[in-house]
């Protein structure tokens, strides 16, 4: 019984698996390359071999896709996937500029600016879809007026629209210890915004035309970067998908995309513990109220990377935070949080006086700090399955040993966990089936945590109802920043 | 050490390798052998295909909450005893033909569980006549989602799809698609 159960569980398991890469067992094609103009070769993807030695982890080489070892079930995929989202972490956090390695940066604990913040690797949303749907050009830095003589090397400037403090589907800002408001973007690489430049879907215009199918290289169809030949008149969002080297074809990236949470550090906070970006914090003008430039330093406290593959059309979801966020729900009803620090919860402050993960009252006002009445948000984690938490841990220990992340601020975050389709192919399921059922980050959904249907925070089951912005819009490819169009 | 490579997969080999040679034979618990049992049973129940019901990646092992649920009713051990034989049974008429009301009703409960996530007490169901209205537990959310009876309908529970935006306009999913093995 038990060599035939393993069998039995091994072939399980190659189905399993088999559609988890969304192949069929009775076709022995090629991996098929993914490689167009807007999503180029790439020979050197991270091997992300989870067997590799500790040595060679901590690398600026980015993982094209999972790679998959040790497979006999959902744990040991779990991990395989938790592997890659660190050294995804590890890869998009490395020094933009010079040649330190992560850690080793000139600014407290080692911090430095990180690849994700250079304009040569990644665009905010805010410079993706600008104003009347004009279209963006890669690699220039927007500076609203306000705030150019404020600007200097290194700053980034945060659009305070209402995603940059309002958590989706407007559950609620987050404030911290000292009444700020945490504050959020968005960020996608190049493969991602080159698909939506070459299909004008930076505006509303160019959504209706491109579900329209009306590129056809006729003359009122929009334009297209030079030299790219039109997009076949499909009219269904695809983003670009990455894919390792194998079979003789070189790897590619594919669509990532970001999107961090950021506290304003305050007088007496210790920046060698976040990552910080010097921000200049821009209100655009609004109902005859001029425009203004806040000068705010900002260190770093959740981390989302969405990253679409080969074997996960429905992407993959990582999600990072900093270690002294929010308190497990479980150290809080053991009453072993006295005398600790959090960035949203007050150990010294009780459940009548301040309620658990509740939203913010009303009004919400980002400009009116600190928030009134002495308000601060009072976050508890609301814990994943056991054998996810612990697998998760388990990396995180690994990698917070690690040189460049040992001693350094990034030994101050940690994986919560990665969300990854287990039934790619499903034909019913267009989520895939994600494992874990749910995630969610203390600091982007912070009142829907928790395991209820289509309530709680499923990234995937959230992001598979993401849709254009035009009328009728049509499903957006498990992204809302296409809504963003103006 | 085996690595997965999707050609590797596909030959079936790697699966096999891995599951012969990095993974150690382990001694069958019983838990492990009732679940398998259990499911057969549902199979049996529900015609709803077994690896429809328990697919190998589970993340939401809704399976185990019935398991854990039927296997606190007094006749469970005595359902799979009847089923494992001998002769090991084929068919779930084997259940409807006991004497012992119970154990029909507790069938029939699995079916309920399967199908409406919910679980009625068995003796309510056997009483002649039943309570009116019939009480029932919801297992968990997850049982009121995963609910067989709206894939049967082709349809989705009131409040909850993972289809996406404009499906409405689309046919329903071929039943086939949905239930397995039609």
């Amino acid at each position: 019984m038990g060599e035939k159960s393993l069998l039995r569980a091994g072939t399980m398991g190659a189905l399993g698996f088999v559609a988890l890469l969304g192949g069929s067992l009775s076709s022995q094609a090629q991996t098929p390359s993914e490689v167009s103009p807007i999503n180029p070769p790439i020979v050197n993807c991270n091997s992300n071999n989870l067997n590799n030695p500790d040595s060679g982890l901590v690398t600026s080489v980015v993982p094209c896709a999972p790679n998959f070892v040790n497979v006999t079930g959902l744990d040991s995929l779990q991990h395989n996937f938790d592997f890659y989202s660190w050294l995804t972490f590890v890869a998009l956090n490395w020094p933009a500029e010079g040649s330190a390695p992560i850690g080793k940066g000139p600014r407290p604990g080692g911090d430095a600016r990180t690849k994700w913040e250079d304009v040569t690797d990644f665009r905010q949303l805010s410079d993706v879809m600008l104003p009347n749907g004009q279209r963006p050009t890669w690699g220039a830095r927007v500076v609203p007026a306000e705030c150019r003589s404020k600007d200097g090397p290194g700053k980034m400037v945060i659009h305070l629209i209402e995603e940059a403090f309002d958590q989706p589907f407007r559950s609620g800002p987050l404030i911290d210890q000292n009444g700020n408001y945490a504050l959020f973007d968005i960020l996608m690489n190049k493969p991602m915004f080159d698909y939506i430049v070459d299909n004008t879907l930076y505006s509303r215009a160019g959504q209706r035309l491109f579900t329209q199918g009306r590129f056809d290289g006729s003359p009122d169809a929009p334009s297209q970067s030079p030299g790219v030949p039109p997009t076949p008149p499909l009219g269904i969002v695809n983003f670009p998908k990455g894919s390792q080297p194998a079979d003789g074809n070189p790897g590619t990236m594919g669509a990532l995309m970001l999107k961090v949470s950021w506290k304003v550090l305050s007088n007496g906070e210790d920046p060698a513990r976040f990552h910080t970006v010097d921000g200049l914090v821009y209100t655009a003008p609004k109902n005859g109220k001029p425009g203004s430039c806040v000068e705010k330093k900002l260190g770093l406290v959740g981390f989302h990377a969405a990253h679409k593959t080969n074997d996960a059309p429905q992407w993959i979801w990582t999600t990072f935070e900093h270690v002294a966020n929010a308190p497990e729900q479980q150290d809080v009803e053991n009453n072993k949080v006295a005398g600790r620090k959090f960035n949203f919860y007050d150990p010294a402050c009780g459940d009548g006086k301040c309620p658990v993960n509740q939203t913010p009252p009303q009004p919400w006002d980002p400009q009116v700090e600190p928030f009134p009445n002495g308000y601060k948000s009072q976050v508890v984690r609301i814990p994943l399955p056991p054998e996810v938490s612990a697998g998760a841990r388990a990396l995180n220990d690994r990698f917070h040993g690690l040189d460049g992340v040992k001693g350094t601020v990034w030994q101050n975050y940690m994986l919560v966990s990665t969300q990854w389709p287990t039934d790619a192919a499903n034909k019913v399921d267009p989520t895939g089936v994600p494992a874990p059922t749910y995630l969610a980050n203390t600091t982007l959904e912070t009142y829907s945590q928790g395991d209820t249907p289509l309530s709680s925070s499923s990234c995937m089951a959230c992001h598979n109802n993401a849709t254009t912005h035009h009328v009728p819009a049509v499903a957006s490819d498990f992204t809302f920043t296409l809504e963003k169009a103006q | 050490m085996t690595v997965i490579t999707r050609r590797t997969v596909l030959a079936g080999a790697a699966a096999t390798a891995v599951g012969a040679a990095n993974v150690p034979a382990p001694a069958r618990a019983d838990d492990q052998a009732d679940m398998d049992a259990f499911l057969d049973i549902s199979f049996a129940l529900t015609g709803i295909a077994k690896d429809k019901l328990a697919p190998f990646l589970d993340p939401v092992d809704i399976r185990q909450v019935y398991f854990d649920q039927a296997r606190h009713n007094p006749k469970f051990n005595d359902l799979l005893k009847i089923w494992r034989g001998p002769p090991q049974a084929t068919n779930a008429s084997v259940f409807f033909d006991q004497p012992d009301a119970e154990i029909r009703y507790l069938a029939r409960n699995i079916i309920i569980a399967w199908y409406l996530g919910a679980w009625c007490d068995p003796a309510d169901l056997a009483a002649n006549p039943p309570p009116d209205p019939l009480p029932y537990t919801i297992l968990s959310p997850a049982a009121y989602t995963q609910g067989w009876a709206w894939r049967v309908a082709q349809a989705h529970p009131m409040g909850y799809s993972e289809l996406r935006f404009g499906y409405w306009s689309n046919q329903p999913f071929a039943l086939s698609l949905l239930i397995g093995g039609v």
